[in-house]
């Protein structure tokens, strides 16, 4: 063993798409193809950065293993249905190669709540291969404590403990590289095992290596469960994959991406901490995992919804933390370089204030889903979705901060139309469930309200499309869930004029929308290309008859995927880069949402 | 031991307790149901569990007075002070031990370590039981200091 140069610090970051996810439904890392982690929280998700280099610069912390000289990645994918990742690298004749995930299943063993297992191999050859484990803990990069326990590193920051195995065992030092002979016949195991207000437990990395194959078998048996008629079947129990490994187990709350910061626009400061909870994920969630044939997930998203909105109901929060508390307000970190030098690095999400009158349709519409599925809802939950429909009436007319979450309210159509989903969905359940005369009258009334007001203010005739502001020429690609409603005819000029308008004016390429003008929404510089839009343009073409150019565009979609399948937020039109926080849970529910509708479309 | 004021005092102060917990829930203060979170040990569907967690929860209030009793016959005395503070006493183990304890023995809670095949739906309730809310502390501490003085000044009574 030797100790190598540290990497230069002002390397160009590795491109957002080049990450892999690593996941065991509590907390996940993010890992490049050269073998770095470059982001991982402890114990959760939303925890304290551990390896954060990917918006925190050199001083935030990364894990790498890999080569330890120049080569090139020949082959880099998930193992078949299943969340473990394998990279493999040739060095002159020989190849070495990298598996590794995280152990899912640990609930009644003693082992640790967050175990990740990282195993080289080499093949034709002894090859020299780097160990950098660098953890740094939160927002100010602390070192932490180190001590070795026989073979074991140590690493404690008060509540916080990390402990590395590494078999053959070998003498680690945080923050100092270090180099490693990997033989054919002597694989190189890495464990890293967390804990937090708890004794570290200790696991031997072959027994380690043993978990992580034994989850791989639960993994397939999970993916052979979904639906095997689905189109495009490899890409999207992909995103299911991701977006359970996205779902917090122990509450059942979808996270909107493990990330914070990741830039929508390279340089720019629209950086956002997407370490939570949106009502509107989990809804689409809901029917997304309804549609593929797993209700026990879609019953998870719905409780961990009512649950979480217990406290400010019938009020609906925009975002909780993951379990049901309110989202810390937004700060900047210090110090903090951004990727790509884009700062501010932001920490907590301020939207959580906003009034989105959206939500109250996506939730109220995921419990129609549920219903329409043949399933009842107990009396707390019905009285829930009475509350929310009735806070639809009450605050329909006022402007709102809608689903982009605009710091200024104004008149949004899409909030519009999604109130007056919001009453006719809760309309819809009360076929089944009880509801006064009375109430129903109400609901009624406000329903057709808002339709005459919709029509009226939010409608250019012109075009022929329903515009983004009431009194706006502009449009808004949310627009595109309008054949999916019922307010008006699926087969109606204003919905296909909408559709036209929409891919018009807002196209920026190829597959891709801008979700409104870009630049339009009151912050400084733009964005890229908002890719659940462009899902979007695929269930509204599918729901509208129009599945060959449905299927043509997903297509082009899966073309744009990350090469492991995995979507951000956005994309650069130009460049195809991914941007925004990754990977991005509203883009991988809409995907399996789009797929669907293809499946439910009539061929020919 | 005054056996006939525990059987009946009992019941009205976990009655009163559990009232009280159903109104701060009412008002926003906390997610806690304890009636749901007994309940669901019996029955998977939230209407019938929250029927039976309540009866479960008056036989456990029950369990508990008789503690407090036993320990106001030891004292040869009972007062709505020595209740409070048996309350205090009640609501420190039950927040630090007894609910952090409840995921290893609930089958339909989740544990911090739950995985994938987890189909528990129930949320742990965490350190203090903050997990329902970060006011949750406060109301357990303030509805248990109400048992125990409603028992006190109830058997001082007698």
């Amino acid at each position: 063993m030797s100790q190598v140069p540290a990497p230069e610090p002002g390397a160009p970051p590795a491109p957002i798409a080049d990450y892999g996810l690593l996941g065991d439904t509590r907390t996940a890392a993010l890992v490049s193809s050269t073998g770095a982690i470059d982001w991982m929280c402890v114990p959760r998700f939303d925890g304290a950065s551990l390896f954060g280099r990917l918006v925190g610069g050199p001083e935030a912390g990364t894990y790498r293993i890999g080569p330890a000289g120049p080569a090139e990645v020949v082959e880099r994918r998930y193992r078949q249905h299943t969340a473990t990742l394998r990279t493999t690298w040739v060095v002159g004749d020989r190849r070495l190669t990298l598996t590794e995930g995280m152990v899912a299943e640990v609930v009644g063993r003693l082992l640790p709540s967050t175990l990740l297992v990282r195993r080289l191999t080499a093949e034709g050859g002894p090859i020299e291969a780097v160990v950098d484990f660098d953890p740094r803990l939160g927002p100010g990069h602390r070192a932490p404590r180190v001590r070795h326990r026989r073979s074991l590193l140590v690493c404690e920051w008060g509540a916080v403990a990390v402990s590395l195995a590494c078999a053959p065992g070998s003498t680690l030092v945080p923050g100092q590289p270090t180099r490693v002979t990997v033989s054919p016949d002597r694989p190189l195991t890495l464990v890293l095992a967390t804990a937090h207000r708890e004794p570290l437990i200790e696991v031997e990395p072959d027994a380690a290596w043993e978990l992580l194959c034994a989850d791989e078998a639960h993994w397939r048996t999970w993916i052979a469960e979904v639906d095997p008629e689905l189109p495009f079947r490899d890409a999207v129990t992909r995103s299911l994959l991701t977006l359970r490994l996205l779902t917090y187990s122990p509450s059942q709350a979808p996270v909107a991406a493990p990330t914070s910061s990741l830039p929508e626009q390279l340089g720019g400061g629209r950086n956002w901490d997407y370490r939570y909870v949106w009502p509107r994920d989990a809804s689409i969630g809901v029917a997304a995992f309804l549609g593929v044939g797993k209700p026990d997930q879609a019953r998870g998203f719905l409780a961990w919804l009512l649950r979480a909105s217990r406290l400010q109901r019938p009020r609906l929060p925009a975002l909780f933390t993951l379990n049901g508390l309110r989202v810390p307000a937004e700060r900047q970190l210090d110090g903090w370089t951004g990727y790509a030098g884009s700062t501010p690095v932001r920490i907590g999400n301020d939207a959580a204030n906003q009034h989105q009158l959206d939500g109250y349709g996506w939730v109220v519409d995921a419990v129609w889903v549920y219903v329409q599925a043949g399933h009842r809802l107990d009396a707390e939950t019905w009285r829930a979705v009475r509350g929310f429909a009735d806070v639809v009436i009450r605050r329909w007319r006022e402007p709102d901060a809608g689903i982009w979450e605009l710091r200024q309210s104004s008149h949004q159509v899409h909030s519009k139309l999604m109130g007056w989903l919001a009453l006719d969905r809760a309309l819809g359940i009360a076929k089944t469930h009880p509801l006064s005369g009375r109430q129903q009258r109400r609901w009624q009334a406000a329903r057709q309200a808002i339709a005459v007001d919709v029509r009226t203010n939010g409608f250019d005739p012109e075009r022929s499309s329903y515009v983004r502001n009431y009194g706006s020429a502009e449009l808004d690609a949310a627009l595109l869930v309008l054949p999916l409603l019922g307010i008006e005819d699926a087969g109606s000029p204003r919905v296909a004029g909408t559709i036209d308008a929409i891919r018009t004016e807002l196209g920026a390429g190829g597959p891709l929308l801008y979700r409104y003008p870009p630049g339009h929404d009151g912050l400084p510089g733009s964005e890229g290309a908002f890719l659940p839009c462009s899902f979007w343009l695929v269930q509204a073409l599918a729901s509208t008859g129009r599945r060959a150019e449905a299927v043509e565009l997903f297509q082009a979609l899966l073309d744009r995927a990350s090469p492991l399948g995995l979507y951000a937020e956005e994309m650069d039109p130009v460049t195809g880069a991914h941007l925004g926080n990754y990977p991005q849970t509203l883009t991988h529910a809409t995907l399996v949402q789009a797929a669907l509708a293809i499946r439910s479309a009539p061929s020919g | 031991m005054d056996w006939a004021g525990w059987a009946l005092f009992g019941v009205v102060a976990t009655a009163t307790l559990t009232a009280a917990m159903i109104t701060a829930q009412l008002a926003g203060l906390t997610r806690v149901d304890l009636p749901l979170i007994l309940g669901t040990m019996v029955t998977g569907d939230p209407d019938r569990a929250r029927v039976a967690g309540f009866g479960i929860h008056l036989l456990t209030g029950q369990g508990f007075a008789l503690g407090y009793t036993a320990v106001f016959a030891l004292l040869g005395r009972a007062t709505w002070w020595l209740g409070a503070l048996l309350g205090v006493l009640h609501v420190g183990i039950a927040l630090t031990v007894l609910l952090p304890l409840l995921p290893g023995v609930h089958p339909r809670m989740a544990s911090a370590r739950a995985g994938p095949s987890s189909t528990a739906v129930l949320e742990p309730p965490g350190l203090l039981a903050l997990n329902y809310g970060v006011q949750t502390p406060a109301v357990t501490v303030a509805v248990h200091i109400l048992y125990g003085t409603v028992l006190g000044l109830l058997l001082q009574a007698r």
